[in-house]
């Protein structure tokens, strides 16, 4: 195996990107069978993606909104996938997301004078252990006491929602005010430390942050950073900057790519990765193997449960700087879909994020120009789950390694050997 | 005349393998046929395309005469064919009846009515000696009993063929002359049955007509009583099998593993390991022999640390390991290979690779600050994959990917290749063929060589009489005597094994026997 033949190169790659490549085709087989269901509805599928691809990257604008809607769920995604790698399955990403979200904002909010190369961090801290605060507790009660996770991370989704409600509803501390909106003096409470609503205002929704918590803007990094030294006399550079769809966009896709990355070699390169996988394969070989189980749980519930509460504060602080009633439902729910058409691969989480995100922009611009209804982008996305599920149950990778393995070691004049356990006797 | 059923040229294969290769049986009514054959024979394969688990490439297989087609096992139970699996089909919580009935319409829908059944069950239970209470529940029967639960639905389901699938494997000598009973008894009405084995002295002593099957084909068919046990082994294996093998003599030295007065429950919270004691020394290999289910592997569990004990100690090199957790044991060099590698023993969704550093990734040599150094790990499983010749096309293989054999290899590997003090062998050889097997020994007496002390429990006694310099038969979680191999008698072995005698009172284990 030392020295491997040329030939074999783009079957060895081939393996690597099949991660990519189920997703792929995936989608690609729920859009042909979804054209069926818009021609019965009596519209030209065609047309109907055209109008759902220009919606989702037509125009600057519309990448922007497809990258914005990208960002939470590739965190979602992350958090579900490894959870279900390492036999934890995280049903909670949605309540994780929403807290993650408050308690960004609740940092946003009452560190106001902190810079932002400071506070960006601290909002997301904050948000990262809110979540994993949220997912520990179902993970302390599988790992120690042998609760099923599926039910307590589900169940809790809905008292963090209700205390994420609440916390909305009780007025934040200003030191600098004293009467409500409506002019009524008030009295501060403790309780006012915890709440996030914005005094000023009749509805239930938190103050915006300060500036300085929001990410940073492409266009504003491109009119100070290195790049602007270099094209900034450009008349085309400055055309660019200015566009408002690229003023739109933040740093929150790219934040989302590093964290894939990084999810990558936690994953496949670490030893808590390496400990997390085996228990969700198996979690007593991982025991015979002298892998504390239990613990690794816990540690598995906390980092999902951080990656979860992450996409919150990407949400609050790339996009809508503060949070309101009904604030990004479905974020965290919607992980579990991702994470499942992305194979639970980070780099197939970024990528049926990215479909996600697309038929989320695309889909009103869809129903406008060819009528199709909205729902169609649902029976798309069910469809790509199946087929997603599907193409690895197949174990095409398996299959394509043994073949060029075979090949190789023939070439390499050895005996090839590749037999299968046949059951019994 | 009396022909039930005819295969003729059955054929069957698997990607790479060819399990079944033009195989013709006929069996008679009234007959005890005896399959038998080495691990991978194709035994197995043969039954389960008659029971309708797989389905044959090609060949025939004829019914009373006629052709049939058996695409499931309904078809095949509906034509009066019942098979017993190696391991049990049986759901635990429920009562005898009430698996008996499982999956059959009852005697009074929609109701549920058990008391036909069960004095049915007791009917046939006193026609062949087949007694088991219908009323109690699976869990709480010993396997043996679990066996006859398993020829009582055969039975109520109207078999006429009896396909029993290594039926021994689970019976203690004594269990197994009361089967062949049964099994007579069953004959003599007229029923057919076959049953897989691969132990030649069994089926010596049922003593009827074998057909030995050998590489997927069938070698020949004689009559047991006629042949001798090493014509059939040259039949079975396709050599002369050397069952004793030299074992170089090797002074033992100091004391590694010590275990006193050792206590420990099994899964169901039931004693499994009573009050045991015992020494291992450098450079020898302490046999542990006895029937399935008898403590052994709760004991050598309990040793990894993977159990733990309700009383005693084990200490290993003079430190006390009894409330070690399995990492801390292994990192004080202890192997252990667990009796499942399919479920314990490796992970199979995990590349080769992974397998073999699962017990080590976080050793400095493979990891760094959590950060696991590919180069290494490539590195070691090179190496460990040529030094433990594991049949691959790759490291990056999937473990579920190899045949038996090298997925142990791939054990074997992981936990010999750091020169361990102390191997704790739990039934290294389950399931493995003969080549597999002798490879296993030799690894056995390799570590032994470089002053390994090795704990090697099976239940195949005679690899335990070939490889231990001291053998231990345990009998319901007790020590029945300690003897030294090379005055070990057979018979003696056998007789502690079903817990008839213990040797002397000087040696093994403290309390009473329950």
């Amino acid at each position: 195996m030392t020295d491997k033949p040329k030939t074999y190169i783009w079957q060895a790659l081939l393996e690597k990107s099949f991660n990519i490549l189920i997703p792929v085709f995936a989608i690609l087989a729920a859009f042909l069978i979804s054209g069926i269901l818009i021609i019965a509805w009596g519209a030209n599928p065609l047309e109907a993606y055209k109008a759902l691809l220009a919606g989702a990257f037509g125009t600057p604008n519309a990448i922007a909104t497809t990258m914005t809607r990208l960002s939470p769920l590739v965190f979602t995604g992350l958090a579900v996938s490894y959870g279900y790698r390492s036999g934890f399955f995280n049903i909670g990403a949605e309540g994780q997301f929403f807290l993650g979200a408050l308690a960004a904002t609740w940092v946003g909010i009452t560190f106001t004078n902190l810079p932002g190369w400071v506070l960006i961090p601290l909002c997301a801290l904050a948000a990262a252990l809110a979540g994993a605060f949220l997912a520990v507790i179902p993970g302390l009660l599988k790992a120690l006491r042998g609760f099923n996770e599926v039910l307590t991370t589900l169940l809790l989704n809905y008292v963090a929602i209700q205390y994420f409600e609440w916390a909305l509803r009780i007025e934040h501390y200003r030191p600098d005010i004293n009467v409500t909106w409506d002019d009524k003096p008030i009295k501060w409470t403790f309780l006012n430390w915890i709440g996030v609503k914005d005094v000023t205002q009749p509805f239930p929704q938190s103050p915006g942050i300060v500036e300085a918590a929001e990410l940073p803007k492409l266009g504003t990094l491109l009119k100070t950073g290195l790049l602007n030294q270099l094209f900034g006399q450009a008349h085309w550079y400055e055309e660019f900057v200015a566009n408002p769809a690229v003023n739109r966009m933040t740093l929150a896709p790219i934040i989302a790519l590093v964290f894939v990355v990084i999810m990558y070699f936690v994953l496949f390169r670490m030893t808590v990765g390496f400990q997390a996988r085996a228990v969700g394969v198996n979690p007593d070989a991982a025991r015979f193997m002298g892998i504390n189980v239990p613990r690794t749980i816990i540690i598995t519930s906390l980092i999902s449960g951080a990656l979860a509460g992450l996409g919150g504060s990407i949400e609050v602080l790339g996009a809508q700087h503060r949070v309101i009633p009904n604030f990004l439902v479905n974020a965290g729910f919607d992980g579990i879909p991702v994470a499942l058409i992305g194979q639970l691969h980070p780099a197939g989480v970024f990528l049926s994020a990215l479909f996600f995100g697309a038929l989320r922009a695309g889909a009103n611009k869809m129903q406008i120009l060819t009528q199709v209804p909205i729902s169609v982008v649902y029976v798309i996305q069910a469809l790509a789950i199946l087929f997603a599920i599907a193409g690895a149950l197949l174990d095409l990778q398996s299959k394509i390694k043994i073949a060029r393995l075979a090949k190789q070691t023939e070439a390499a004049g050895e005996q090839p050997v590749a037999e299968k356990e046949v059951s019994g006797a | 005349m009396t022909e039930l059923l005819r295969l003729e040229k059955i054929c069957k294969t698997f990607p790479g393998v060819i399990a079944n290769d033009n195989v013709d049986l006929s069996i008679e009514r009234g007959e005890i046929r005896a399959l038998l054959g080495e691990n991978g024979a194709g035994k197995t394969t043969l039954m389960n395309c008659v029971y309708g688990v797989y389905r044959p490439n090609s060949g025939k297989i004829f019914w009373k005469g006629k052709e049939v087609h058996i695409h499931r096992a309904r078809d095949a139970i509906a034509l009066g064919i019942g098979m017993v699996h190696q391991h049990f089909m049986l759901v635990p919580p429920l009562t005898v009846a009430e698996n008996v009935i499982l999956g059959l319409p009852s005697p009074r829908e929609p109701l549920l009515e058990l008391s036909k059944v069960e004095a049915q069950i007791r009917e046939s239970g006193e026609k062949y000696r087949l007694l088991v209470d219908p009323k109690a529940r699976i869990w709480q029967l010993p396997v043996g009993i679990q066996q006859r639960v398993e020829i009582l639905k055969a039975l109520y389901r109207k078999a006429e063929l009896l396909i029993l699938d290594e039926p021994t494997a689970v019976l203690t000598p004594g269990e197994v002359e009361e089967l062949f009973v049964i099994l007579r008894k069953l004959a003599e009405d007229g029923l057919a049955i076959i049953f897989i084995s691969h132990k030649l002295e069994e089926v010596r002593a049922i003593c009827e007509k074998v057909t030995v099957l050998r590489g997927g084909r069938v070698v020949d068919t004689v009559n047991a009583c006629d042949t001798s046990a090493r014509e059939l082994a040259k039949m079975m294996v396709g050599r002369e099998v050397f069952l004793k093998f030299d074992k170089p003599k090797i002074e033992p030295g100091e004391v590694v593993l010590s275990v006193k007065n050792l206590s420990a429950r099994d899964n169901r919270d039931l004693p499994a390991v009573r009050g045991v004691s015992f020494e291992v020394r450098r450079h020898e290999i302490l046999g542990i022999a006895g029937v399935d289910g008898n403590g052994q592997t709760e004991l050598a569990e309990v040793i990894a640390g993977l159990r733990e004990a309700t009383g005693g100690t084990v200490s290993i090199l003079g430190k006390d390991t009894t409330k070690k957790t399995p990492r801390e044991i292994i990192a004080m060099n202890v192997a252990y290979i667990p009796p499942d590698r399919q479920h314990t023993g490796l992970l199979l969704d995990f590349s080769i690779t992974e397998n073999l550093v699962g017990k080590a990734f976080w050793k400095p040599d493979f990891s760094r600050s959590g950060f696991l150094s590919k180069k290494k790990l490539d590195l070691f499983a090179d190496r460990a994959i040529r030094e433990f010749d594991v049949r691959t096309p790759g490291a990056g293989l999937k473990a579920k990917l190899l045949s038996g054999g090298n997925q142990q290899k791939v054990v074997l590997a992981r936990e010999l290749s750091g020169n361990p003090d102390l191997v704790i062998a739990s039934q290294p050889t389950r399931g493995l063929d003969i080549g597999a097997t002798e490879y296993v020994h030799k690894q056995m007496l390799e570590a032994r060589a470089r002053g390994a002390a090795i704990l090697f429990v099976s239940t195949e006694l005679e690899e335990i009489l070939s490889l231990s310099d001291r053998i231990a038969v345990m009998y319901e979680g007790q020590i029945m005597g300690i003897v030294p191999a090379q005055d070990a008698d057979i018979h003696e072995i056998g007789e502690m094994m079903a817990g008839v005698r213990r040797l002397g009172e000087a040696v093994g284990s403290g309390e009473k026997m329950g």
